[in-house]
């Protein structure tokens, strides 16, 4: 994983240091912000990855010489089947959208899907 | 529900038969029919986006007012335009990557299927908005440009409800390439299989990660944009106002920001689908994989400090600056021509239809290219910003580019999606069409830029040069659009006769060509030993592979 590491550094000192080099050139806010974000973004994942470290599958994916066979059986998590939370949940944004066109009837029933699916997809993921 | 799922040891139970019920594809959180699901979306809004721009051709053959009139023409570019952009060629690109990443590094699924599913319906919703703006309000359509400037797209110009609505529909769109970036970052740092290591990625895989990353960088800026303008237009905010202090230049730049990562979003994934299919019909490994990969990370970053060439015009940005770095990013575009010629130098080429359309994405994108290196000079961009010049730049690299990429993706990878193979003699047709089409569509249109013919405008004058280039560019749209017809044939005689295609019908080098066509549910019931960046072909070739490929049967527990 120490390629990914080093791919978030350089990244941010590109925009660390395109920021500042734009702004020495131009004094323009709104682009040197916008950089030296770019710059700052990766580099608090990178802090926290190198605080924290690869998991041993990652270990294992970066190990040019792993055998399939080593993991065979690994749990590799818990993966959903089937969830109708998402297709509700962005049917409700669009009937909230709606109402701005056929009135402003349709707004509580667009709000309440909304609601009813955001609390859906929340218990879904407790277990 | 859910399920836990292990990594497979040599072999396992075959797959159930997938339920395939509308229910099963509404609620699903598959990668794979997720997938498809943003691919048919996304090809549908190209058939709607396409059938305006057949509009827009059809006033433009001859002078006088044919179809629509001014404010009409303007709704149609704008439309055309954020269809084309936002929700066919960037989805398109997600798809492929929602259906291919796991299967390219050995995973069973994306890393977050929830959240994939809600990324699929976000883009979906969001589209339904942005058709819902532009068709359905009483005031008409959106007529800003795709870009929405300021004071243009305000309260005082574009009073109705089609703005807020759009906007809206934007920013699900953003959303949603937010929440699969995440998953595709994720997924392909941590859940790739043993011995995938970062420089054993197929290209593809690649590719969508930076892609990805772009998405991440390039997107909230312009959200916070458009929520000032929401702001501005309802709740009256004045970011953008200058009679209240605000400065309309503030939102050029902030979309700009997007707006240039935007176009290698658009680019990006199919330079990746085109690098995995030219190896594959030279018989020959890339030529300078390091190298390509090194080239697509520089173009990740230099792509976000280029967004002010947009701007030169407005003479308040910094052009030798932003002159300067566009310049720059062209030389690792140049780098990837090397590469793929240097991988066809001396292969044993065969012209099957993926190859076809990988070779004309090769033309086409160069002069997209040669002609925005053009543009990138200051001086020539005052003469030819805004001119017909600058539309065929830019079709030539998003159709002639990202369109073919779309194509040559769709024939190479049908077969293993649903287990049948597309005709090999229609997708010529196909093929032929569609150069044939697309190169008599926009070759004039440089034609008639170089004689000032300016952007944007629904009738001309005749006697100005103009008008012979323009009918020929609107019938090239008939030969374009008649080999888009075809290709529905092929699809719909193809699905009806369903010639069964094998695992690995094109004799492919990434992990996907080494499970089934169709692949099982969680994808792999065997892993076969990585040892290189080709291990489906180094699995069937093991006389040519590095390393012993088969893996040593599981101890019995
Ligand atoms: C199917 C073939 C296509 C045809 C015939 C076509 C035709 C046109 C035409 C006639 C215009 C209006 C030019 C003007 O009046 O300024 C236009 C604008 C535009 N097209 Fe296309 N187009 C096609 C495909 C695409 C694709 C695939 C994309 C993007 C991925 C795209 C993106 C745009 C954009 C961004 C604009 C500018 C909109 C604006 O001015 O705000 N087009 N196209």
């Amino acid at each position: 994983m120490r390629f990914a590491l080093r791919y978030l550094w350089a990244y941010s000192a590109f925009g660390l240091g395109l920021g500042t080099v734009y702004y020495a050139l131009t004094q323009e806010w709104v682009g040197s912000i916008a950089l030296w974000f770019l710059g700052l973004m990766p580099a608090i994942v990178a802090l926290w990855w190198a605080r924290h470290g690869p998991s041993p599958a990652v270990r294992e994916a970066d190990d040019p010489e792993a055998d399939p066979a080593a993991s065979a059986g690994a749990s590799l998590g818990s993966f959903p089947m089937a969830t109708a939370w998402p297709a509700l949940l962005v049917a409700g944004v669009i009937v909230i959208g709606a109402s701005l066109v056929y009135g402003l009837i349709l707004l509580p029933v667009g709000a309440a899907m909304l609601v009813w699916a955001v609390v859906g997809l929340a218990r879904e993921s407790r277990g | 529900m859910s399920v836990t799922t292990e990594r497979p040891a040599a072999s396992s139970a075959p797959a159930g038969r997938p339920d395939n019920g509308p229910v099963a594809w509404i609620t699903t959180t598959d990668h794979k029919k997720i997938g498809v699901l943003y691919c048919v979306t996304a090809f549908a809004f190209f058939l709607i986006g396409g059938a305006l721009a057949g509009a827009m051709r059809a006033e433009l053959a001859d002078t006088g007012s044919q179809l629509v009139g001014p404010q009409s023409y303007n709704t149609l570019f704008t439309v055309h335009g954020i269809i084309m952009i936002f929700l066919f060629v960037a989805p398109f690109g997600i798809g492929l990557a929602n259906y291919l990443i796991p299967l390219q590094i050995g995973a069973p699924d994306m890393a977050f299927p929830r959240l994939n599913a809600m990324s699929y319906w976000f883009f979906a919703g969001g589209g339904l908005l942005v058709l819902l703006s532009s068709f359905a309000t009483d005031a008409g359509g959106v007529a800003t440009g795709w870009y929405l400037y300021p004071p243009l797209s305000g309260p005082r110009y574009s009073p109705g409800v089609g703005p807020d609505l759009l906007i809206l529909g934007l920013a699900l769109v953003a959303i949603s390439t937010l929440m699969s970036g995440v998953n595709v970052i994720t997924t392909t740092f941590l859940m790739r299989a043993p011995g995938m290591t970062m420089w054993r990625l197929p290209v593809f895989t690649w590719n969508a990660v930076v892609t990805a990353v772009l998405g991440l960088v390039a997107f909230p800026p312009a959200v916070a944009a458009f929520v000032l303008l929401l702001f501005d237009r309802r709740l009256g905010g004045q970011a953008f106002d200058p009679a209240g202090g605000g400065d309309p230049i503030v939102y050029q730049h902030l979309f700009w920001f997007l707006g240039h990562p935007e176009v290698y979003i658009l680019i990006l994934p199919f330079f990746g689908v085109i690098t995995e299919i030219i190896p594959v019909f030279s018989r020959k490994p890339l030529f300078g994989y390091t190298g390509f990969l090194l080239a697509t990370l520089t173009i990740g970053a230099l792509s976000t400090g280029v967004w002010a060439h947009h701007m030169f015009t407005t003479g308040v940005v910094d052009n030798p600056f932003f002159s300067a770095m566009t310049f720059m990013i062209a030389v690792p575009t140049g780098v990837k021509f090397f590469n793929w010629i240097g991988t066809m130098w001396g292969g044993k080429i065969s012209f099957r239809v993926p190859m076809l359309f990988s070779i004309g994405f090769l033309l086409n994108f160069l002069i997209g290219g040669v002609t925005g290196v053009m543009l990138a000079s200051a001086p020539l961009d005052f003469q030819l910003a805004d001119s017909y010049f600058l539309v065929s730049h830019f079709h030539y690299t998003m159709m002639g580019g990202s369109v073919f990429g779309i194509f040559a993706a769709i024939y190479f990878w049908w077969p293993k999606a649903f287990g049948f193979r597309l005709s090999e003699r229609l997708g010529r047709g196909v093929f032929s069409l569609m150069f044939v089409g697309f190169n008599l569509t926009f070759w004039p249109q440089f034609v008639v830029g170089l004689r000032g013919m300016p952007r944007r405008i629904v009738d001309y004058a005749p006697g100005l040069g103009w008008d012979t280039p323009n009918l020929v560019s609107s019938l090239g749209v008939v030969v374009l659009s008649a080999g888009v017809l075809l290709f529905l044939v092929d699809v719909s005689t193809s699905r009806r006769r369903r010639t069964p295609a094998g695992d690995d019908p094109w004799g492919g080098y990434s992990l996907e060509w080494a499970t089934s066509s169709p692949p099982p549910e969680h994808n792999f019931s065997s892993l076969p030993r990585i040892r290189s960046e080709r291990p489906a072909f180094d699995t069937h070739h093991p006389e040519l592979a590095i390393g012993p490929v088969t893996a040593p049967p599981p101890e019995p527990t």
